[in-house]
């Protein structure tokens, strides 16, 4: 089973145009060439890949490691609350569904 | 008032990316119109387009590129081959007195297609964070500054097909007056969405596919034509102050001497006689000069039969007499319709044409019409012609005319 950190390599290699070895865990944001907005653009490629609801609060990462850790602890605090991405929090918490 | 030079010209046009191409290939006689290859091309009347040659990745890097529409790449790549051919050190440049203007009709209607699609058409309560970036109609002008961090006016005009016409017009008008001391002026348009497409089909403007030969399927001023054809692309200028731009010893493309601007102000879409005439005799006004210093005419020529009829019209209404010795060239029916990049394309093709002496041809001039009965340059192309000064012509639904007054770059010593 791939890591999260290996989940969000592939989406930003492929997004972003770059070898795998470009991507490691200490790797700013600010190298690739990912500021605060295209952050916000990352992030609705991670909601699709790890089927997670981002909080619409802006949120202060700036390496690679700093999204990876965001993701893990989105899928802690999520799981089980969610099948598809994007789905309104409202809705899921009025009528909670359970993990495939 | 001051005079008014262009120095500099980019190009992503149908007809090449380069302003030599693109004049190589107009005063060749090739048409650039051709089936659309699109998957939705089948679901089409008439799958027909003019487009360009164009890879986004080439140009820029992949976040940024993520941030930019077709029409808005094409808007940054013209003006960095606009800004190149003006030779100009920006770094001299006063960027509190330098602008931006742009012409485009649909702004970023891919992504905003794109968007559409993913909320309607696969049932998706989210949308691509950079959806309004990518969408909204000034994004292109807003590039172009930040990339060369001019700080003057940075404006868009939506005009329809008159855009662009109107981008170069009120840029003209600023610098000729002094306000500012540098502008890159033009048009932008990528229109070749599905969506946007279907509409214009369901407006009955678009052309049917010749059936013997797809390039020929737009015939300005042909008694036959049937429509336009969606073009896509962009055209910028560079405009100085003409004494700074002989001062640098910058190049001189032409310049530009007038500019008219109407408004039929009486149908959504049906053209005026009266206002179009209007913009023609405002253009020669501003310019200081009479109807029978004109050597050429680049028509809005769209090969519409409405356009047509109504803009031939309107040239004898201004020039009388003298309209059947007037040389018109509608080179829509090469690089199809640019929509709100049209005018901006029309007159770099127009200083290209002065520049070498030469009158291109309205190509696909089959059948002659009564109605539509002066010179058109029909076919091929006029080589020898001393052109100095010329009319291009810009109209659109929404009624508003644009006429630019363009005068050739060997008047040089014109007082």
């Amino acid at each position: 089973m791939q890591t999260s950190f290996e989940r969000l390599r592939a989406i930003v290699v492929k997004d972003y145009k770059l070898d795998v070895d470009q991507v490691d865990l200490e790797t700013p944001l600010e190298a690739l060439g990912i500021d605060s907005l295209g952050l916000a653009d990352m992030l609705f490629n991670v909601e699709d890949e790890f089927h997670i609801l981002v909080p619409p609060e802006q949120v202060d990462l700036r390496t690679i490691g700093d999204v990876v850790n965001f993701i893990d602890a989105l899928i802690a605090a999520q799981s089980g609350t969610m099948s598809r991405p994007g789905e309104r929090a409202q809705a899921i918490e009025a009528e909670p569904l359970h993990s495939p | 008032m001051r005079r008014v030079a262009v120095t500099g010209m980019g190009v992503v046009s149908p007809l090449g990316n380069s302003a030599q191409e693109l004049y190589a290939q107009a005063r060749a006689g090739h048409s650039a119109i051709d089936h659309l290859q699109t998957p939705f091309a089948g679901r089409l009347t008439a799958p027909l387009a003019a487009t360009v040659r164009f890879d986004g990745a080439a140009h820029f890097d992949a976040p940024k590129l993520r941030m930019l529409d077709r029409f808005s790449q094409f808007a940054l790549v013209a003006a960095r081959r606009a800004m190149a051919d003006a030779h100009l050190e920006i770094e001299m440049v006063d960027r509190g007195r330098a602008g931006v203007f742009v012409g485009t009709g649909m702004g970023g209607s891919i992504s905003n297609d794109e968007g559409y699609q993913t909320l309607y058409g696969e049932d998706s309560n989210r949308i691509r964070p950079f959806t309004v970036l990518l969408g909204m109609y000034n994004a292109a002008a807003a590039w172009i500054g930040i990339e060369y961090q001019l700080r003057g006016p940075n404006l868009t005009y939506t005009t329809a097909c008159s855009s662009s016409a109107v981008a170069i017009g009120e840029a003209w008008l600023r610098v000729a007056r002094g306000e500012i001391d540098m502008a890159i002026a033009g048009g932008a348009e990528a229109p070749l969405s599905f969506g946007s497409m279907k509409a214009w089909e369901a407006l009955h403007t678009l052309a049917d596919v010749d059936p013997t030969q797809a390039s020929a399927s737009c015939k300005p001023f042909s008694k036959n034509r049937s429509g336009m054809v969606l073009g896509e692309g962009s055209a910028m200028l560079v405009l100085e102050p003409w004494d700074r731009a002989v001062a640098r010893h910058a190049p001189i493309h032409g310049e530009i001497l007038g500019y008219g601007l109407t408004t039929d102000s009486s149908h959504i879409t049906k053209p005026s006689v009266e206002g179009q005439a209007a913009a023609m005799r405002a253009a020669l006004q501003s310019a200081g000069l009479e109807a029978t210093t004109i050597d050429a005419i680049n028509a809005h020529g769209t090969g519409t039969q409405a356009n047509d009829m109504a803009e031939t019209a309107a040239i004898k209404a201004v020039f009388g007499t003298q309209a059947p010795h007037i040389p018109i060239s509608a080179t829509k029916a090469m690089h199809g319709h640019l929509l709100g990049a049209a005018g901006a394309l029309e007159c770099a093709l127009s200083l290209l044409a002065m520049q070498h002496a030469t009158l291109l041809p309205t190509l696909h001039l089959q059948m002659p019409d009564a109605d539509c009965d002066l010179d058109y340059v029909p076919n091929a192309a006029r080589s020898g012609v001393a052109v100095r000064t010329m009319l291009s012509n810009s109209f659109a639904f929404g009624g508003t005319n644009a006429v630019l007054v363009l005068g050739g770059a060997a008047q040089r010593g014109r007082a």
